[in-house]
């Protein structure tokens, strides 16, 4: 109402000759009256002079018709046009009136009532506006959806970049160990190249040796064989002397016994020299020396005997220790022919193992040179990533400034008052109407309180009235946190909201209104306000209702 | 039996020295036996046993062509069996008063030589068969006395 009677009074005079049109016509009419009769008498001169005179008539002819013409038909047309011109131009006045004032709210932002003030233009303008609307307004909701995915794009790119970035962060440092890693491999491969050189070194030598061990070996084995072939022989010829000490034996007892026979002879011989008296005396003596001989020959027997058998005890020993050594000396060759296969797998291993040695140094050389490559590829992913670190956190940074633009966009859009349930212009606008009609401030408040807990991105609304009071306040109890909600009523109660900027902004403009993002008194979070004025039942400013949007849940939403 | 032997055998001449003895080995024993009543030393003969008989008769032998008695002298003396003997012996000896005497073989371990035995020298002795003991050379020696051998049997 207030944009209307601006306009009005801002609205220029029509000239004085626009409004006197059938004057203006009249002097037409009698300047081509005179014209023609000055024509006329041109031409009636110019007939005197000799020319003739039928133009002049014909001339004179047409003007008078014309002048008929015109009195007859144009101008009762612009009388009555005139006497139409008045009405004329209070429509378009009024016309230009809303018009004006359809552009206003559309500059306000409101296409809601910029189309109610253009539904009463003529139809074509009315259409081409509401089209003009409609399309403003489709534009505006896409920017308002655009700016929401926008924003909300940018947080998934917010969150997916901090992500990447403490990725990247944790593969960096995973580049850095796996970097120490492959150096310390690439020292512990040439630690190994090196063991496995010198362990070919020693193995060729364990070759060598095993050879000339081989070679020595075989010569024991050979040395033993004739020692066992001796041994052998020994044996034989100790076996062949125990036979023939049997014998000797043998030859004893019979010489023995001969001795034993020629001592009982002896002893008959004595008996019978005693029994001869005096004439046995030479023949006892002979018998007694025959008794001695004998029992010398059992002596001498015995004393063959004794070193037969310390003799035969030598063989058997002899044949013993042959035996025995035979037996070693088998058991050498067994050993030594053992020991002669062992060294030869012995020395074929040495072979394998030095030829493996050098495989192992040769690959151990290799992998050593790939772990340093690896080492160096590793240190440029390190420089990568770490750029990529770098970039990621820009790119965070971007994002959040993406964010914040299109949060930023988000609210410009919010400028916008459409018919759209998306308009928070417009939805708190709807519930100011609704809220108007409520009677005394419990039932405002329970209305309000209703309203706000059916609509979760709302962190919490309010009505101030004209002394700044906070009438009604009703948090979301789906969005309060669990922090400063307890306290903040009473603290936001106490506030005169006649300073808030949201509140002089409406009071000023009577308008809907949204303030830029700000953190909350209540959960501590990001939130806007969005502000309409509410009038009494009479029409007048009583006060104006805001609601605290989450930015986070309004952008889910 | 031991008449013919007798016959056989003249009695041992008056001539021999009473001192002349022969040394035996019976068991652990030395015995010497007067070399008047000793006939010949022989290697032991091979003797069948006879049933019934003492333990001091050994058996019989053939000595020859007769049969002779076997006594074991280590029995007869009751010394304790010592070494299997090598070439034991058996003394073919007159046994008995000079009146009646026979012929007996004596199984020793084996004969030792001929030697005088002081008999003055003598000791002990239960009177009988055994006169005693007496020294000779660097031993002991049992003397035996063959005739009183044949009064206690």
């Amino acid at each position: 109402m207030e944009a209307e009677s601006t306009v009005g009074a801002g609205q220029a005079p029509l000239p004085e000759w626009a409004s006197r049109f059938t004057d203006n016509a009249l002097v037409g009419w009698i300047l081509v009256v005179a014209l023609t009769l000055l024509g006329f008498v041109l031409l009636s001169h110019a007939a005197s002079s000799g020319a003739p005179s039928w133009p002049a008539y014909l001339f004179l002819a047409l003007g008078i018709a014309g002048t008929v013409a015109y009195g007859l038909l144009v101008y009762p047309f612009f009388r009555r046009l005139e006497q139409r011109l008045p009405d004329t131009q209070e429509r378009w006045q009024r016309l230009e009136g809303r018009l004006i004032s359809a552009f206003e709210q559309l500059g306000a932002g409101d296409l809601v009532r910029s189309n109610v003030q253009t539904r009463n233009l003529p139809d074509r303008l009315a259409r081409v506006s509401q089209a003009a609307s409609e399309a403003l307004s489709q534009l505006a909701q896409q920017i308002q959806d655009s700016s929401i995915e926008v924003a909300s794009a940018a947080d998934s790119v917010n969150q997916i970049a901090t992500e990447l970035a403490s990725g990247s962060s944790e593969q960096a440092a995973s580049v850095v160990e796996i970097t120490a890693a492959m150096e310390e491999l690439a020292r512990t491969a040439s630690q190994i190249a090196e063991n496995a050189t010198r362990q070919a070194d020693l193995a060729r030598k364990a070759e060598s040796s095993g050879d000339a061990g081989a070679e020595a070996v075989d010569e024991a084995v050979l040395g033993v064989e004739e020692v066992l072939k001796r041994i052998s022989a020994i044996s034989s010829r100790a076996d062949n002397l125990g036979s023939r000490s049997k014998e000797i034996y043998r030859v004893l007892d019979l010489i023995n016994e001969i001795a034993q026979e020629t001592h009982i002879l002896s002893l008959n011989a004595a008996i019978e020299a005693v029994a001869a008296g005096a004439d046995g005396r030479r023949f006892s003596v002979v018998a007694e020396e025959v008794r001695h001989l004998a029992h010398r020959s059992q002596e001498s027997v015995e004393s063959v005997r004794g070193l037969l058998d310390e003799f035969s005890s030598s063989i058997r020993a002899t044949i013993v220790a042959t035996e025995e050594g035979s037996k070693e000396a088998s058991r050498v060759l067994e050993r030594s022919r053992a020991a002669s296969s062992s060294i030869s797998d012995l020395r074929h291993a040495s072979g394998d193992t030095s030829r493996v040695a050098q495989q192992i140094s040769l690959a151990t050389q290799q992998q050593n040179a790939a772990s340093d490559e690896v080492v160096m590829t590793l240190r440029e992913v390190s420089l990568v990533v770490q750029r990529m670190t770098g970039g990621l956190k820009n790119l965070s940074t971007t994002s959040d400034r993406l964010n914040s633009l299109g949060l930023t966009i988000q609210l410009l859009a919010q400028s916008f008052h459409l018919d759209s349930p998306r308009s928070l212009k417009h939805l708190v606008e709807d519930w100011a109407q609704k809220l108007q009609k409520a009677t005394g401030a419990a039932e405002l408040e329970s209305a309000l309180d209703e309203l706000v807990q059916g609509a979760p991105f709302i962190e919490m609304g309010y009505f101030v009235d004209t002394t700044g009071y906070t009438v009604a306040l009703c948090i979301n109890k789906g969005s309060a946190g669990s922090g400063r909600s307890a306290a903040a009523p009473l603290n936001l109660r106490e506030i005169d909201m006649t300073r808030r900027p949201w509140y002089r902004a409406v009071s000023r403009v009577k308008r809907a209104a949204l303030t830029p993002p700000y953190e909350s008194l209540n959960q501590g979070e990001l939130v806007f306000t969005v502000a309409t004025p509410m009038l009494n039942r009479e029409g007048q400013f009583a006060g104006v209702l805001g609601v605290d949007i989450n930015v986070n849940g309004w952008t889910r939403i | 039996m031991l008449k013919s032997a007798e016959a056989a055998n003249p009695a041992p001449p008056t001539g021999l020295s009473a001192g002349s003895h022969l040394l035996v080995q019976a068991g652990e024993y030395v015995c010497a036996l007067p070399l008047r009543s000793v006939r010949r030393v022989l290697r032991a003969l091979p003797v069948h046993p006879l049933p019934g008989a003492t333990a001091e008769l050994k058996g019989l032998a053939e000595f020859a062509g007769e049969p002779l008695p076997i006594l074991d002298l280590a029995r007869l003396v009751g010394a304790p069996p010592g070494a299997n003997p090598t070439y034991p012996v058996t003394i073919v000896a007159w046994a008995g008063p000079q009146d009646g005497r026979e012929m007996i073989g004596l199984a020793a371990d084996a004969a030792l030589e001929v030697a005088e035995v002081p008999l003055a020298s003598v000791v002990g002795g239960d009177g009988g068969f055994i006169l005693g003991e007496a020294p000779v050379g660097n031993q002991v020696v049992r003397v035996l006395d063959l005739e009183a051998l044949g009064r206690e049997r």
